[in-house]
């Protein structure tokens, strides 16, 4: 390189070669590194989803990539963008500052753009090995999901005649559109699913005549075997359990419910019957009875709130003892006071009152039917999951189940080392640790109605969200966009640690070298 | 800034160049230039950026510089403002940068002379509050309390700091501002605000040296937002003398001086008695400034 230049234009210049020679990276004894800590949405996410991470992605419209995160933890972000409790919103640090992000709207979107976009294509697949899967569930369509995906020819064999499990036959209409549900279901035909429905584990075949043909199995059935109350009256007509009803509900057979009606229960099912039964033609009167407290109910509480908004009688502390008929039919169902206390549930009879009802929906709960696994030592080691294993439970849940039955089985026929249980990180990241001092500007916020606007507030606790804080107050220039994200140029970097001390998020961290 | 401008294509400063880790001129720099340029001349005092700037024929700017004598700032950036005009080259932006040093002490009456004839350019001090580059030497910007080489233990910095917006309002040029790196936002619509005006203007910026000022790399930014909050920094503007206005929005309770002060080694065994005096004078400094922000609005 001349010293002295010359230069057509401008006469002699003198001294403009770039200083970039200089490598001031040989200063550093410190490295910033881009990390990823836990988020208390990502804590609370029954999938374990990194929440972070599609939020961003659907900040900058990347719908594909959302998607391609998404899928890592849950693969049908349509259907728990619908069902799902989300209890990764109520966790959510923004919440401290205006209002938490409806992380909800984001999944069902990403959801909705899958379905729409995914909608004709048929993924070719070359098969490693042949896997049943015994139930359509969403334990078993998660499970179907992974297993496809990694390469395996999946059978699902649904004992009803309806593909979904507690998603066609548990959940009723208003709260999952059917449509959405047909979608994803076409989705996992074209994926090269194979569905045999109106085939029951048991009385078609056995565990043994799947092991004769497929290289493992998965048993997902759930729990369907409605529990008693073990009260007199109980068998009487005019009494229902849920799941009867809310089947007969989503097949559009309309039953035949006599006003006033009486749901006896506090879980999920017990809320969807009672909304469910209010929907009916000739009903307007509907009462649901909990033995416990409203806090102590297993039953989502936006759930509770919505029934009651839509005019159902909440009841507490009352146990069923009775259900009296007069004429054949149903005349009254005679209730005791009852509490929870450290010992237990205290009934006390003197404390009793009747209420008439003329329909009676029984909703105590419902267990697993283990008997349809036949002698179980004559089967080979068979995989089990779902509702069927941790008793009646969220639809995240079994996604997640079906998640790491996927992987186990997978791990088994490959011969690798199984999926790990590995405890998620205790604390996330707190409000308090987070520097919105570096977010320039940053108003407070509320609730958006478009998803990518709401995605915009998301303030990336713990994960990088391209921000830019770290490049703008780089006084070296040593961090490069690189479409958008952010690397570091360590050929340049001296270490300062700006970056690191101003990241909003706390996705950076110093390492290497000790003081 | 939008996130797609964000990268070095935009930047008008090269990576590589020889100032300390988490040095807050540096970036005042790069603010500057990136707003104010690229049709732009710098003429540049002695101070730190003579050094960060590069020995020829490396340079860490992508605009031209012209190195001068310390005191010289002032009168330099009027020749080299007439000598564009002569070339007809009216559109090229001249900025003149300088230290607290080249600006306070020994530039004061090049700067003032500049001031006085309203000169066409914008004269920008980045100040870290002593000499730094020659070796922390207490200069005029240098506030009451602090250590320095030529005030080591048990001695500190007697007397206040100069208050330089002032002595430049006093002047009645166009537009004056005070602005620091915590605030880029701030900066750049100072910058551009004053780009679009003819005359002289003068823009203070506060800019943390980590070693000068004894605090860990990384707080640079930290230090320049609590300068601000705590009040011994406000970020205002003046127009022609006259029009105070504050631009950051007010905070109800400003953060204590400690705060800041408690960071920085050179304060490090401040008494509490020295720290009444600086919290006394920080306050005092602060209901002068409002009072001229309310005169100012009363005028209006």
């Amino acid at each position: 390189m001349p010293p002295v230049m010359i230069n057509q234009d401008k006469g002699y210049s003198f001294g403009n070669e770039p200083i970039s020679v200089n490598k001031t990276g040989e200063w550093r004894f410190l490295t910033p590194k881009k990390i990823k800590k836990l988020s208390p949405c990502s804590q609370g996410c029954l999938l374990d989803g990194e929440i972070p991470d599609w939020m961003e992605a659907v900040k900058k419209e990347e719908w594909a990539e959302a998607w391609n995160i998404m899928k890592r933890n849950n693969p049908f972000p349509a259907l728990t963008g619908y069902v799902c409790f989300h209890p990764c919103s109520e966790n959510c640090n923004r919440g401290q500052l205006d209002q938490e992000l409806d992380i909800q709207a984001v999944e069902k979107k990403i959801g909705l753009w899958r379905l729409n976009n995914y909608k004709h294509e048929t993924e070719p697949c070359s098969f490693k090995g042949r896997v049943a899967v015994v139930g359509s569930g969403p334990a078993g369509l998660s499970c179907a999901f992974y297993l496809t995906e990694a390469g395996y020819e999946v059978t699902v064999y649904e004992k009803s005649d309806l593909i979904g499990g507690m998603l066609a036959l548990g959940i009723p209409e208003y709260r999952l559109p059917r449509k959405v549900l047909e979608q994803e279901l076409q989705l996992l035909k074209n994926k090269g699913i194979i569905f045999i429905t109106n085939s029951a584990l048991g009385s078609d075949y056995s565990l043994a005549d799947l092991y004769s043909k497929y290289d493992q199995v998965f048993v997902a059935t759930g729990a369907w075997v409605a529990r008693k109350a073990l009260i007199p009256g109980e068998e009487n007509k005019g009494v229902w359990n849920a799941l009867e009803l809310l089947s007969a509900y989503n097949r559009s057979k309309i039953p035949d419910l006599k006003n006033p009606v009486v749901v006896v229960g506090g879980g999920n099912a017990a809320v969807d019957s009672a909304r469910s039964a209010l929907r009916l033609p000739g009903v307007n009167q509907v009462s649901l009875v909990y033995r416990r407290g409203r806090i102590e109910m297993p039953a989502d509480q936006s759930e509770v709130e919505a029934a009651e908004k839509e005019g159902v009688e909440l009841i507490f502390n009352a146990t069923p003892r009775k259900i009296e008929t007069d004429q054949n039919q149903l005349s009254e169902i005679i209730f005791d006071y009852s509490k929870t206390n450290l010992n237990g549930l205290i009934i006390d009879c003197n404390k009793s009152f009747k209420k008439e009802c003329k329909t009676v929906i029984m909703a105590v709960g419902q267990n697993a039917d283990l008997s349809v696994l036949g002698l179980l030592d004559e089967a080979k080691t068979f995989i089990a999951g779902g509702d069927m294993i941790s008793g009646p439970a969220t639809v995240a849940d079994a996604i997640r189940a079906g998640r790491i039955a996927a992987e186990t089985i997978k791990s088994f026929l490959e011969g690798l080392p199984g999926p790990l249980d590995d405890p998620k990180e205790e604390v996330p990241i707190l409000f308090e640790e987070l520097n919105l001092a570096a977010r320039l500007n940053m108003q407070p916020l509320k609730k958006q109605v478009d998803p990518v606007s709401e995605a915009g507030r998301c303030l990336g606790c713990g994960t990088c969200n391209s921000c830019g804080i770290c490049y703008l107050f780089c006084p070296d220039l040593a961090v490069d966009n690189v479409g958008g994200r952010y690397e570091f140029n360590l050929d340049y970097c001296k270490g300062c640690g700006i970056c690191v001390k101003e990241c909003p998020a706390r996705a950076l961290v110093m390492e290497g070298g000790s003081e | 800034m939008k996130i797609e401008e964000m990268n070095r294509e935009n930047e008008m400063i090269y990576s590589g160049h020889s100032a300390c880790p988490g040095c807050g001129a540096a970036l005042a720099v790069r603010f500057l230039t990136k707003t104010l340029g690229p049709n732009l001349a710098i003429a540049l005092t002695a101070s730190c950026w003579s050094i960060i700037a590069g020995v020829p024929p490396l340079t860490a700017l992508k605009c031209p510089i012209l190195h001068c004598p310390f005191p010289s700032a002032g009168s330099v950036g009027s020749g080299l403002r007439r000598g564009l005009n002569a070339k007809g080259m009216l559109d090229t932006t001249v900025v003149v940068l300088a230290g607290d040093g080249g600006t306070f002490d020994i530039g004061l009456q090049a700067l003032s002379g500049a001031a006085q004839r309203n000169e066409d350019y914008i004269f920008v001090c980045y100040d870290n509050e002593a000499y730094m580059n020659t070796g922390m030497q207490t200069s005029s910007a240098t506030p009451f309390g602090a250590r320095t080489n030529t005030a080591p233990y048990p001695l500190f910095k007697e007397g206040q700091k100069k208050d330089i917006v002032q002595i430049m309002a006093a002047h009645s040029i166009p537009y004056a501002a005070t602005a620091t790196v915590a605030f880029p936002e701030d900066m750049e619509n100072k910058f551009k605000f004053a780009k679009e005006l003819k005359g002289f203007r003068f823009i203070h910026i506060l800019s943390p040296c980590p070693p000068g000022w004894g605090t860990e790399s990384s707080d640079t930014i930290e230090l320049s937002r609590l300068a601000v909050s705590s009040g011994a920094f406000p970020l205002f503007e003046v127009k022609y003398g006259m029009e105070w206005r504050m631009t950051t929005p007010l905070e109800d309770k400003r953060t204590p001086l400690g705060d800041y002060l408690g960071i920085q080694r050179r304060f490090k065994d401040i008494d509490s008695e020295r720290l009444k005096i600086l919290q006394e004078e920080v306050n005092y400094e602060w209901e002068l400034l409002q009072d001229k922000v309310r005169r100012s609005e009363i005028l209006k």
